[in-house]
Parts: structure tokens; C-alpha cells; sequence
């Protein structure tokens, strides 16, 4: 959704002769890219004969971890890192993400390109009770213009799929990055050919238009100002359930491995060397034990309050 | 010539169950080649007999491994058996042929397995387990030298005592012994009707001679084979014990996937299969499985008399030797010796007591064998006194041929 | 598959019950591997009564008996032997071998070489302890080099097999490993196998705590389970730069697949191909 009254284009692009710095922040979570868009970009600086400096931060590639690069290009560059609140220009490859970096951008002049994709971590869950509340922080497009005018959230995933290959979305996302910036199309496109695959050049060199399209032609003016984020998915209601841990003493062994196993530590053995349920209230219903107990002695119901009541 | 074979009426008395139902006369008499040319004949070797006998009784699957001189069984199983929708499969290993035979016939299809000397040695682990579990199968031994890998072209009846005692512990075995070709293919439909019946595994045991032996074979309607299938049983699930006893001391079998969901261990069971060591239980079954060929000694004892009825001197032989026996018998009754043939066609159980009948009228008894020495030991067991018994041995790979047999009943009677 | 359906899935209802609790040690993989094994079936949708579960000798064969099917406990190494034949003259019925690491490696071993070679459609779950339990810890051909069991007093120096590489090159259909801990990832391992349309070969890597843990002070099942763990390279981090320090390493997920004819189906095809040519020669 596009919301402010001036687009990127209608804004003087001009990094090459502008005294200070542009900088350019690009986020999202491991896996999807960051670091390659950022050196695309780094790369085409350079071919301008910019001077350009990033940093970045990694290594979470398979926690689903943040990860954020800072692009900083003009005549010259000292600091590699972008104070708080002069980025300006966000592009968040994931919802959440583009949320955590947003003051990080200059408020008024800044703009705000994300995808709104959403890669719920484990982790933001960190209540390991039934129907916990997840902690994905949420905000919707409307909440997000207040903060920067400038802003658009595009279904970049979606749009790639469309171009049958859901992993150019960056591409997409580049094709509306370069809108903001005043590098030529061809300058652009020779560098996203460098740097990807040799059979997705094509879909490459589609995606990119697409993406810069959507923001420069009116004919998507009005899908520009449909996109809705999705909201996560509501976390299921705590109360409405009762654990009951049936344990079978003549089965049980007492090998330990579910007293070991449990992520809550909340089951022990007792006198005879039989499990039990030591601490009910911290049990989640993880079913873990159930699954470990090699002598299937533990079976984990989860019952509506109202039948258990019954 | 005088050729008898037992009154069927003998021994009945004996049995504690009316077996009647059944007819004995199929098992027993099995119809001679009849003098109509106009019935299907073939000219066939013994091996090929027993496989188009297998066909006809109702065999839909062959496992087996190549072995000299048995593989023509395999060969032409795998011929037959596509055509009839059946399954042939040459496994990787003798051990593997049995298990997967008792694996098909644990799945309720008759199944057979061929094989010589060193993969019956082989097979032996898989046998017993057919036994234990009471699952029926076919095994054909077609006997050549040994021991070890011996002479494989060379006949011998060396493996008497093996097809009887060759699985490790008591167990029940029916070993039949035919001696012509069209003998094969009525004992072959005979081994599969008592595996069938008794739940028992059954092995075809003759010699590399009358396997490869080509003679005239008469294909029967299969009305005449009067075929049988084990007793599936009918009970409620929750009511079935799959190795209760009944009547005939044979249990009912309960094929998978009718819903009965049973064990099946070679572990020693219960009657309801799972794992036992109860001594007084034990006892109990073991018992009743042991006592399975005993108390139906009528079906499953064969054999044929040759001028035993004034005989002085028997010849007790089977497979080839028998063939010669009866032509030393001829030749002794030609001298005026008083000579007869006690021709036993199931050699396992040994048809104890019509021998003995016979034995006792006889001042001497003649064991002529391809071995050193097997039949013999219980044809003395049998004999009072046991000195009445002479052997008559071979063991160079050549068969015993009548004028030998005849000279020694000749020393036996001037002997005296 | 949905929460629900993994809800209702009570292990009682495969289990025969009178024969409860089982008779494996306290802490034995096996135990784990058999709710796995039940789990898949249910979720499968089989039909107990179509279900034919073949085992061997020694403490994996003893699992079989415990599940409410039609269950076959066979001679020592022989499994494969009888499901061939059994898959053979009964097509209609699911066939599947619970095996161990001494049944199916050592004395069976040219049985599993074989049933790879011929891909007939049946699954063969061979449950690893490095041991032979049930004869009192004996080397086995699968037991880590210097370890000790009492037949190696001084440690074990024979190498062992990599099962699923020997699966693999015989050319099983499917070939996959998966470790007793993780149950859900297990189940649907063996699920897969039951799916696949020919000869499927799991290893499932269990431990033996009384004799083999004890033996080689490995600690307890909880230890041994999460060191079993920490030697399993994912099938999701195949492929990946950076080998995440672990220098033995063994691989798990679905590790092989052949796409072969299936024996029994392929065997069927022939014979009528081969009776159309006969018939039309006539």
C-alpha cells in the first residue's frame, strides 16, 4: 500500500552528487538473502565509481535469526554503521523484521519497502504453556505510515510466484529499491545477472521490472493502495483445556528417560522407582515423555474443560 | 507274482477318532497306471513328475536354489507356475528358499521347495521351524553322494536318517520315499494332502536315479487327487487358540487377514501361541505335537508287500534299491527261495507294526541300501531278535543291482 | 498431519495388551522404535488385520509380538526370507520386518542384500543397538571400534557396517535412519517406507542401556539418546558449507532412493508379456 502523497520517484534521487551519504538498510530473518541483495547493490555502487561501505550481521542462517546489512554509498563514506533515524531507505524482506528496524529510518524522508511475508520464528513463543501467546510483533500498514509516510508493503513472494520462481521475490523487492535510487535499469540488471544462477537470469530480469513497475506505473496504483498485511495466526485459548497424565505404574520401569526428558522438569520418580507427576501445573502437554517411554507407560490427554468436568 | 498292499480296514480300532470322513483309500491306494490309453500320458523325468504333481495339487509357489540333481524340479516349476498364476522365485541361498516357502505357507498358499544333500543340510534350520509351528510345506530331496559336496551326479540313499532326525530337537516329520515316476507324482500330491491335513512338513526323499529316471506318467483328472486343504478354522476371533487341540490332535489354522491376528513362534508355545515355559503347559504341547503322526499312523503309513506271506527271508528296500528287490524276489522265488519285499513308502514314521507282522514270520531279514547303514538300525529295532537282520551296503555311487541282492539272500538261506 | 488426528492415536489400541508390560530392559530403544512403528500404522490407516509383522531373533525380534497383528517370529536372521515369500503369495497383506543389527547384518546379511536387489514392496525396520542383547552383549557387525562387549575384552577392533550405504548400493528402494529421540521425525520416516512402492530399509538407531551403556559406561538412556543425537547430521542440513562439528557424523532422514521396478508387480508384467508372446506364436 502506497500512503504517502510523494513517491520515491517524485523525490530527487541523487546519491551520486548529494554531499552526504545514502543509506540504505536491508533486514530480514536467515536463509532469504539479505546479504546477497545487499552486495548487489554494494557492487553497483562501486561500478559508479562510489565509494561504499557495508556491514552486516549473520551466522544465524539456520536459527531463522535476524539479519540486517547497513549500506552506506556517496562521494565519501566514513562510518559503516547508520545512526539511528537516518536510514533512508528500509527494505525488509520479512514483516516483522522491516518492524524492528523501523527507527532506524529518518521519519520524514525515509522510505519504507517491505514484503509482507512472515516467517514466524520458534522462538517467539518463548511460553511454553498450551496456547501461549505468540510474541511476533504485528503492526498493520496504517500503524507503520505513522511512524514514515513514505511506505509500501508489497507481496514481493507472491509476486515471484507468479513469474514461477517464489525465490526471485528479492529481485521484486530490488526492481522497487532501484525506484528510490538513481542507477540506470541496464547498470542494474547487469549486476543482477552476475549474481544469480545462470538459469534464472530470466526470471531475474523480469522480476526486477516487475517490482519497479509496480511503484512507477499508475496501473497498479490502485493494487498499491490494496496490499493488507495478514494478521498472524490467533494463538489458541489456554483455559478451554485440562492435561491429564495417565500414567500405567505396573508398565513404567523406571528408566528415567522421561523425568530426563522433560523440557519442564515438572514428572519424577517416586519411592518405588515409578513415575510421577511431580509438578502438574508446569506440565505444557508437550507429549514428550509419552513419545520417549519405551514401556508406553505415559499417555498424555487434553481435554476440553467442559468433558472433563462432565 | 503276488503284490498286496495293507488292508485298509488295519489298525483302525487304534485311533481314537473316527477318520472315516476322510477318504483313506486316496492317500493309501494311489490308482495305478490304468491299462486306457486313451487317459493323458506323458513320458517325463522324476523331477518334472513331481512338479507337474505339485502343480496339480494345488502348489502356487516354488522357492528354491539350483542344486545338482534337483534343479529340473525348479526348472519346470518355473515354467508351470506363471501359467496357473502361481509364483516361482530362485532365492539367494537354500536357507532362504525354505524360510520364504514356510513364509508363503504361513500366508495360506501350498508352497515347495527341491533341493539335494548339502542345501538339505541347509535347510534344516527353516524345516524345524515348519515343524514347531505346524505350517505345512513340501521338500524334495533328491539323494545324491556324500557327504559334503560328495558326488552330485551320483545317487545314494544316504540321507535316511538326516530327512528324519536332520532338524535339532524332537519334532514331527513325514518322510515319503517313492520309487518310480508315476510314483512321484502320486506321492508328491500325497505330501502336499498329509502336509495339508496334518499341518506337518513333508519331504520327497529319493535317489539322483529315479529322479532323472524318464518314465511313463499318468496325468489325473483332478477329481482323482481327491485334493485337500488345511483346516481353516471357522471360530469366533476371540475364541480361536491357534494351537488348540482337536480331534485329530491337529489344530485349526487361521489365515492372516481373516481378522484373527495371530503368533506364530518358534520360540515353544502355548495354545495360544505366545511364548511358554510352564513345565506341566510344555509337556502338554510338546506332547500333542509329537503325537500328531501317531494317532494318525492309518493316513500317513504307505507301503507295499511282495510275496511277504510265506516269506523266509524279507528284503526290506525303498526308492531304486526296492526296484531291484523286486527283481531278485522273482528270480529267489524262480530258485524256490522263499523270498519277499517289505516295501515301505513312507519311510517316516516307519510303518512299524505291519513290518513287524511281517518281520515276525520271517526267519531272516535283508536291508540292501545306498549307505552305510541307516534303514537298517530301526528294521533291527524292530526285529527280535535284531541278529535276524542283515545289511547289504553301498556306498561307491552306484546303484544295487538284483543279482547282487540275490546272491546274498541266497548265503542267507544256505546259511542255515 | 493435523493435531487431531495425533491426538487420537492411542498406542493401547495396537498393542496386545495381556502381554504388558513387555519384556525388554528398562530404558531399551526398542520400546520407542515399536511406538514410532505403531504411530505410522495408524496414521497410515492399516488395517490390523492386513498388517503382517515378520521379526527375527534376539531382543528386536521379541518387539513384533507385542503389536496386535498378525505377527511371525521366525528363525535367526531369516525375516526377510519369509516376508519375501509371504509378500510373494499374499500381495493383499502389509508386510513388515522388525529386524536387528546382528538378525539382518550378520546372519541375514546376504537375506537384506538380496531383498534390496529384488525391491519387492515390503519395509524392513532394522533396529541398531551396536549389540547382541538377548545372548548377553556379544560384538555385533554394526558395535563402534574400541568399544567393549564381552566378546571383545580388550575393545572392539573389527570395523562396522554403514547399513544404509550397503542398502543404497544393493539398490533398496527407499533408505533412510533416524534416531529413537526423534519420535515424530521416526514415525514419519517410517511412513514413507511403508509408502514406498518397493523394498524400503530403515535403520533405526536404538540404544541398549543395561549391557552395552552399561558395559562401556555410556551413562544412561537419557545420555545415550542425546549423544546419538548429537552424531546425527540431518537430512535438512545436507549440502550446507559449513559440516557442523561433528566428526562422526552419521546422516539421517531418507538417505536412498532407486526408482526401480517393483519385484512383484514386475514379475506380474512379464509373465503375462511373455504368455502374450507365447499364445500369439501358436
Amino acid at each position: 500500500m502506497r500512503v504517502s502523497t510523494s513517491s520515491a520517484v517524485e523525490r530527487e534521487p541523487s546519491p551520486t552528487t548529494a554531499a552526504e551519504p545514502t543509506n540504505v538498510l536491508i533486514v530480514g530473518v536467515g536463509g532469504q538473502g539479505v546479504i546477497t541483495v545487499s552486495k548487489v547493490l554494494a557492487q553497483l555502487c562501486l561500478q559508479n565509481k562510489l565509494k561504499v561501505k557495508q556491514s552486516e550481521i549473520h551466522g544465524m542462517a539456520k536459527r531463522g535469526g535476524a539479519v540486517f546489512s547497513h549500506v552506506r554509498f556517496g562521494r565519501e563514506v566514513y562510518s559503516p554503521t547508520i545512526p539511528l533515524g537516518q536510514a533512508d531507505i528500509l527494505l525488509a524482506l520479512e514483516w516483522a523484521e522491516g518492524l524492528r528496524w523501523l527507527p532506524y529510518l529518518n521519519p520524514e524522508t525515509g522510505t519504507f519497502i517491505s514484503d509482507t511475508q512472515q516467517i514466524i520464528p520458534p522462538f517467539s513463543c518463548r511460553n511454553r504453556k498450551r496456547g501461549a501467546t505468540s510474541n511476533y510483533v504485528f503492526r498493520s500498514v496504517e500503524q507503520v505510515k505513522q511512524h514514515v509516510p513514505n511506505s509500501y508493503a508489497v507481496d514481493a513472494t507472491g509476486m515471484a510466484e507468479g513469474l514461477g520462481n517464489p525465490r526471485a521475490a528479492n529481485t521484486v523487492l530490488l526492481g522497487m529499491l532501484s525506484t528510490a535510487l538513481d542507477f540506470s535499469v541496464d547498470d542494474w540488471q547487469a549486476i543482477i545477472a552476475q549474481s544469480v544462477p545462470p538459469k534464472t537470469v530470466e526470471v531475474n530480469r523480469q522480476a526486477f521490472l516487475l517490482g519497479r513497475e509496480w511503484i512507477q506505473s499508475d496501473a497498479h496504483k490502485e493494487e498499491r493502495e490494496q496490499v493488507e498485511v495478514a494478521k498472524p495466526p490467533p494463538a489458541p485459548v489456554v483455559d478451554d483445556v485440562v492435561i491429564d497424565l495417565e500414567i500405567t505404574e505396573a508398565w513404567c520401569k523406571g528408566c528415567d528417560i522421561c523425568v530426563k526428558m522433560c523440557p519442564e522438569r515438572c514428572l519424577a520418580l517416586n519411592s518405588s522407582e515409578i513415575v510421577e507427576l511431580a509438578n502438574p501445573d508446569a506440565c505444557t502437554a508437550c507429549r514428550l515423555c509419552e513419545w520417549l517411554c519405551p514401556d508406553f507407560a505415559i499417555a498424555v490427554h487434553v481435554h476440553k474443560k467442559e468433558t472433563a468436568i462432565a | 507274482m503276488c503284490i498286496k498292499k495293507r488292508p485298509l480296514s488295519h489298525s483302525i480300532g487304534e485311533l481314537d477318532y473316527d477318520p472315516t470322513h476322510l477318504n483313506l483309500e486316496v492317500y493309501f491306494l494311489p490308482p495305478a497306471i490304468s491299462a486306457d490309453f486313451n487317459r493323458n500320458r506323458l513320458s517325463v523325468q522324476g523331477n518334472h513328475a513331481c512338479a507337474l504333481a505339485a502343480v496339480a495339487a494345488g502348489c502356487r509357489f516354488y522357492a528354491g536354489y539350483p542344486i545338482t540333481p534337483s534343479s529340473e524340479v525348479a526348472e519346470k516349476m518355473s515354467e508351470e507356475l506363471p501359467k496357473v498364476g502361481g509364483i516361482f522365485v530362485q532365492m539367494e541361498d537354500e536357507i532362504a528358499s525354505m524360510g520364504a516357502v514356510v513364509g508363503a505357507s504361513m500366508g495360506g498358499v501350498k508352497a515347495l521347495t527341491a533341493t539335494s544333500g548339502p542345501g538339505f543340510s541347509l535347510k534344516q534350520e527353516n524345516l524345524g521351524y515348519a515343524s514347531m509351528t505346524e505350517t505345512p510345506c513340501v521338500i524334495v530331496n533328491v539323494m545324491r553322494g556324500g557327504p559334503s559336496t560328495g558326488m552330485p551326479t551320483r545317487p545314494s540313499q544316504a540321507d535316511v536318517m538326516q530327512a528324519r532326525w536332520g532338524s535339532h530337537g524332537d519334532h514331527p516329520i513325514i518322510v515319503l520315499t517313492p520309487a518310480s515316476v508315476d510314483e512321484i507324482y502320486m506321492e508328491t500330491v500325497r505330501a502336499f494332502n498329509l502336509s495339508e491335513l496334518l499341518r506337518v512338513p513333508v519331504v520327497l526323499l529319493y535317489d539322483e536315479v529315479i529322479g532323472h529316471l524318464i518314465e511313463t506318467i499318468e496325468i489325473r483328472e483332478p477329481a482323482e487327487l481327491k485334493l485337500l486343504e488345511r483346516k481353516w478354522t471357522r471360530a469366533p476371533p476371540e475364541e480361536y487358540l491357534p494351537f488348540a487341540a482337536t480331534d485329530d490332535g491337529v489344530p485349526e489354522m487361521a489365515r492372516p487377514g481373516d481378522g484373527y491376528r495371530t503368533h506364530t513362534t518358534g520360540l515353544t508355545h502355548g495354545e495360544n501361541g505366545f511364548p511358554t515355559q510352564d513345565p506341566e503347559e510344555v509337556d502338554r504341547v510338546m506332547r500333542r505335537l509329537l503325537s500328531k503322526l501317531d494317532r494318525n499312523r492309518t493316513i500317513v503309513e504307505s507301503f507295499e508287500l511282495l510275496e511277504c506271506g510265506d516269506a523266509d527271508i524279507v528284503i526290506v528296500a525303498y526308492g531304486i534299491t526296492s526296484r531291484a528287490a523286486r527283481r531278485a524276489v522273482k528270480l529267489g522265488r524262480e530258485h524256490g527261495i522263499k523270498v519277499g519285499l517289505f516295501r515301505p513308502i513312507t519311510l517316516w514314521p516307519f510303518p512299524q507294526q505291519p513290518f513287524a507282522e511281517v518281520a515276525a514270520l520271517a526267519r531272516k531279514v535283508l536291508v540292501p541300501e545306498m549307505n552305510a547303514g541307516q534303514l537298517c538300525l530301526e528294521i533291527e529295532r524292530l526285529c527280535s531278535p535284531p541278529s535276524k537282520v542283515s545289511r547289504m551296503n553301498r556306498i561307491d555311487g552306484e546303484a544295487i543291482t538284483p543279482i547282487e541282492i540275490l546272491e546274498r539272500v541266497k548265503a542267507l538261506e544256505s546259511n542255515d | 498431519m493435523t493435531e487431531a488426528s495425533m491426538h487420537t492415536f492411542e498406542i493401547r489400541d495396537y498393542l496386545r495388551q495381556e502381554l504388558m508390560p513387555h519384556f525388554m530392559c528398562p530404558g531399551c530403544g526398542h520400546g520407542i522404535a515399536l511406538r514410532a512403528l505403531l504411530w505410522a500404522i495408524y496414521e497410515l490407516d492399516i488395517d490390523k488385520d492386513r498388517l503382517a509383522i515378520v521379526s527375527g531373533i534376539g531382543c528386536s525380534g521379541r518387539v513384533g509380538a507385542y503389536i496386535d497383528a498378525n505377527t511371525m517370529h521366525v528363525t535367526h536372521g531369516r525375516p526377510l526370507a519369509y516376508a519375501t515369500g509371504l509378500k510373494l503369495a499374499r500381495p493383499d497383506l502389509e508386510v513388515i520386518v522388525i529386524t536387528g543389527d546382528g538378525d539382518c547384518l550378520a546372519i541375514g546379511g546376504n537375506h537384506l542384500i538380496h531383498a534390496c536387489r529384488r525391491n519387492l514392496n515390503f519395509t524392513c525396520l532394522m533396529l541398531n543397538n551396536e549389540v547382541y542383547g538377548m545372548t548377553g552383549g556379544q560384538v555385533s557387525p554394526t558395535t563402534t571400534v574400541d568399544r567393549f562387549t564381552t566378546t571383545t575384552p580388550l575393545g572392539n577392533h573389527e570395523p562396522g557396517f554403514d547399513s544404509c550405504k550397503l542398502a543404497a548400493a544393493a539398490g533398496a528402494g527407499l533408505v533412510g535412519r533416524e534416531i529413537t529421540l526423534q519420535v515424530p521425525a521416526l514415525k514419519n520416516l517410517i511412513k514413507e517406507g511403508i509408502n514406498h512402492p518397493g523394498f524400503a530399509f530403515l535403520e533405526i538407531i536404538s540404544d541398549c542401556t543395561e549391557i552395552y551403556g552399561r558395559k562401556n559406561q555410556l551413562g544412561e538412556s537419557p545420555e545415550m539418546m542425546l549423544s546419538q543425537k548429537a552424531s546425527t547430521r540431518s537430512d535438512v542440513y545436507r549440502n550446507t558449507v559449513d559440516q557442523p562439528f561433528r566428526p562422526n557424523a552419521f546422516e539421517t532422514g531418507v538417505l536412498a532412493r532407486n526408482d526401480r521396478a517393483e519385484y512383484a508387480d514386475n514379475y506380474r508384467k512379464h509373465v503375462e508379456k511373455t504368455m502374450d508372446v507365447l499364445k500369439s506364436g501358436d
